[in-house]
């Protein structure tokens, strides 16, 4: 019976978790720098966020490109040199925003769902 | 299967899948997770198969981690059926144009109506020409070469055509 679960309902997460998932990867360089094992690393343990490891490759590398983070190859005893990621001012700035709007967003929708968190009425509002 | 297999039979599928990429892609993300593969196995501290199963598995499909690269590149540029480089998509003139026209031409001569038809034919198989160009010469084509022949062979034939 799970296959009688609307293919909209999947594809609408697919497509959210691919818009917030950059963010959250900026979110977890943060203010230090970041080894791209690490990243998915924290991904992963969040939960939900991260469907395949290896597709953070690709997304790591269109941050780069964008200009939202930068690298450094390091040596590595434990094997191949290491690309380590920090945020560029670009991706701080990218990073505030998306907290801003993020927050916005899943009030607004909370409070249509009734899921809100902290009910302060019994009907959600 | 041992560890080292299953890692290069991994990564050989990976190579596969990614040889639709720019080159410059393909080579960083095979190299990114190589290194992935090998911080795994050593955070593990465990070289067995089930360990490395584990982490192939977290990894994802080679598919599915070449379908991310390619959306993030964005949507090719060009018609995405014309086969061959869609950037590189050549104007002018190939084996296909030059057929097309010289059964449209010389074909119209050699062989009435039918010559001109698979000239058309050969026409619409075109990557470098236009829709709107194909839909014009397939208009002009069947106005000059096929409508007015095949009247005019009515015209011709005993009893036919002219009003009697």
């Amino acid at each position: 019976m799970r296959d009688m679960v609307p293919s909209a309902t999947r594809n609408s997460f697919t497509e959210l978790r691919r818009g917030v998932l950059e963010h959250c990867v900026l979110a977890v360089v943060g203010d230090g720098e970041a080894y791209a094992f690490d990243i998915v690393q924290a991904l992963a343990d969040s939960g939900e966020l991260l469907t395949s490891e290896g597709t953070i490759y690709p997304l790591l590398s269109r941050l780069r490109r964008d200009g939202l983070v930068t690298t450094t190859w390091r040596e590595s005893d434990a094997g191949p040199p290491r690309r380590y990621y920090r945020l560029t001012d670009g991706g701080r700035r990218v990073l505030d925003d998306f907290r801003r709007d993020w927050t916005r967003f899943r009030d607004s929708a909370d409070g249509l769902l009734g899921t809100a968190r902290n009910e302060r009425n019994a009907d959600g509002r | 299967m041992d560890a080292d297999a299953l890692v290069d039979t991994y990564i050989a599928r990976l190579e596969s899948e990614a040889a639709r990429l720019p080159s410059d892609r393909r080579a960083d993300l095979v190299t990114e997770v190589r290194a992935h593969i090998a911080t795994a196995i050593h955070a593990a501290g465990r070289r067995d198969e089930a360990t490395v199963r584990t982490i192939l598995d977290r990894l994802g499909e080679p598919t599915e981690i070449v379908a991310a690269d390619a959306d993030m590149a964005g949507p090719p540029a060009g018609d995405p059926i014309t086969p061959g480089s869609s950037i590189e998509r050549r104007q002018g003139w190939g084996a296909i144009e030059i057929a097309a026209v010289l059964l449209m031409t010389v074909g119209a001569v050699l062989l009435p109506v039918i010559g001109p038809l698979i000239g058309l034919v050969v026409a619409w198989q075109s990557a470098r020409w236009s829709r709107r160009a194909k839909t014009v010469l397939t208009v002009v084509v069947l106005a000059i070469f096929v409508a007015v022949p095949i009247v005019g062979l009515f015209a011709w034939m005993p009893g036919g055509g002219s009003a009697s």
